[in-house]
């Protein structure tokens, strides 16, 4: 497969990781404006998110850090 | 035009089933594909005809699916959790083992979670989790653990691969496009190696909390209810320990037989499975001390719906499973690994079976009890499970049997970056550490 390609796959693969790790953001956001709606334990449900999405969002950063981290630490004078 | 051959590799037997996987695995790869078609077919049953075609009825509503779902999700402790304490405490004997422990989490928490899917007549109402979840359930919370656990296994996993599928990419292994994708460019340059070093340092730190998160979640599922049996305060660690228990038996099934299909007697050596059967007998006795604190304040307690689901277990219809739990989770582990001559690898392998059947056991007591003698005035539920139920297990027995063999036939099972690290290193960076923690020598008292 052409090389232009493959990074063009590499590019959508980390957007794709961001785009699903907001929507479960989004998602657990939207179950918290619900639990305020009907007034269910909007206290249980903030609490669980504050520790839910930041992991997501670690996990995203930690994958994205990785892949730029490498694609920069390539050596210039050589392809893979 | 054809290839040249690859260049030799001083880790070839890593690379051989990749680049020349024998006859045997086609063979196997098409029976596995016959069960889980198979099993499809009987799912897609269950799906047209409801849960009518399962053995659970009231007041047995969670059978083999969930019972299920508990043991597979306590498989994938082995491997995370277990790579990440072992990395974390720089344990140099971890090099060859890594690698397979955390392709089993991957792949067993992905069957795992969707047993509860399976557990659905209506699947369908699945997105009613989505649309109308309340983040107070504990199965609510037990979805956002397990997808999380699922993405930092599969990251944990995949990040120090890249290096690995760097070198399957430079020996034009096929298929090269997915390996050129995978391998970002790897090089091994100096920077590329502090970026991987980071990020593993810091998805270690990560993956710990959310492994233990996992399983103490999931005992929630139980524990939070009023029903016997099921509302304990260990409950949380108890079903940690047990995970991590199944889970460093499967390790070491796998270990025995992979070192055995494909020769890998140089790398997984007798010491390899010394430490790990050690470690196996000490969760063994970890575990027993939990099962006996966690019915002992039952007795104690004396509460009458307690007792029936306790009597149910010790002397009723459950005691033979029961008692076969006890001896294989604590007698047989404790026989073949307390005593070092039985500790060889075919004891061992003998002990992890014993603990993973155990193990499956005690999830089964767990479940089907508590549910055959509620607190109401049910008589005595009855559970036999079904041809389709037994069908789904051994369906998902076979679909992690398939993903571990692909995985094999595409990536090392074990790390060959990791492996020449330590060769190179592994004994400065001991020594280092040795002098960085023992006391200097003191002066002699003649000096003084």
């Amino acid at each position: 497969m052409n090389r232009n390609w493959i990074n063009r796959l590499q590019i959508v693969s980390i957007s794709l990781v961001w785009v699903l790790f907001t929507g479960i953001a989004v998602w657990v956001f939207n179950l918290i404006k619900e639990s305020l709606r009907l007034h269910d334990a909007p206290d249980a449900s903030v609490g669980i998110s504050i520790v839910a999405i930041p992991v997501f969002f670690t996990l995203a950063s930690v994958l994205t850090y990785v892949f730029i981290g490498l694609r920069k630490g390539r050596r210039k004078d050589v392809e893979p | 035009m054809e290839r040249a051959p690859a260049p030799p590799h001083p880790d070839y037997p890593l690379l051989r089933p990749i680049e020349k996987p024998g006859r045997s695995f086609y063979f196997i790869v098409g029976v596995l594909l016959a069960i889980i078609a198979y099993t499809g077919y009987v799912y897609v049953r269950q799906i047209l005809f409801g849960l009518g075609v399962t053995g659970m009825a009231q007041p047995v509503t969670w059978g083999f699916y969930i019972i299920n779902f508990v043991f597979f999700i306590g498989i994938s402790h082995a491997g995370t959790l277990i790579s990440a304490i072992l990395r974390l405490s720089k344990a140099e004997w971890r090099r060859p083992i890594t690698r397979m422990a955390e392709v089993i989490t991957a792949i067993v928490l992905a069957i795992g979670g969707l047993h509860p899917i399976i557990d659905l007549g209506r699947p369908d109402r699945m997105l009613n989790l989505f649309y109308n979840g309340r983040l107070q359930s504990p199965l609510l919370w037990d979805v956002t653990s397990i997808t999380a656990y699922f993405t930092a296994s599969t990251i944990y996993l995949y990040i120090p691969m890249i290096p690995d599928i760097a070198i399957l990419r430079d020996r034009g292994v096929r298929p090269r496009w997915l390996y050129e994708f995978l391998s970002w460019g790897w090089q091994g340059t100096e920077q590329q190696h502090k970026v991987l070093d980071r990020a593993m340092n810091i998805l270690m730190v990560v993956v710990i909390p959310i492994a233990v998160s996992v399983h103490t979640i999931i005992s929630y599922i139980f524990a939070m209810t009023v029903q016997p049996g099921w509302h304990s305060t260990i409950f949380g660690p108890y079903f940690v320990v047990g995970a991590i228990f199944s889970g460093i038996a499967a390790i070491l099934v796998l270990m025995i037989v992979f070192r055995k299909v494909f020769h890998l007697e140089g790398y997984l050596k007798q010491i390899h499975f010394n430490y790990l059967g050690i470690l196996l007998l000490i969760m063994s006795l970890l575990w027993f001390y939990f099962t006996f604190s966690e019915y002992l304040t039952g007795y104690y307690g004396h509460e009458p719906n307690e007792m029936r689901v306790f009597w149910y277990k010790f002397t009723g219809a459950f005691a033979p499973y029961f008692w076969t739990m006890v001896t294989c989770n604590f007698l047989v582990p404790v026989i073949l690994l307390g005593i070092r001559k039985f500790r060889t690898i075919t004891g061992i392998l003998f002990a992890s079976i014993s603990v993973i059947i155990g193990m499956w056991l005690e999830r089964l007591i767990i479940v089907v009890p508590s549910l055959a003698n509620p607190r109401l005035p049910y008589p005595t539920g009855i559970y036999i499970p079904s041809h389709t139920e037994w069908m789904l297990f051994i369906g998902g027995i076979s679909v992690f049997v398939l993903g571990y063999m692909l995985f094999a036939r595409f990536f090392p099972v074990i790390s060959i970056w990791e492996i020449e690290e330590g060769r190179h290193e592994s004994a400065k960076a001991v020594t280092e550490r040795i002098a960085s923690y023992m006391p200097d020598p003191q002066p002699s008292s003649a000096q003084e």
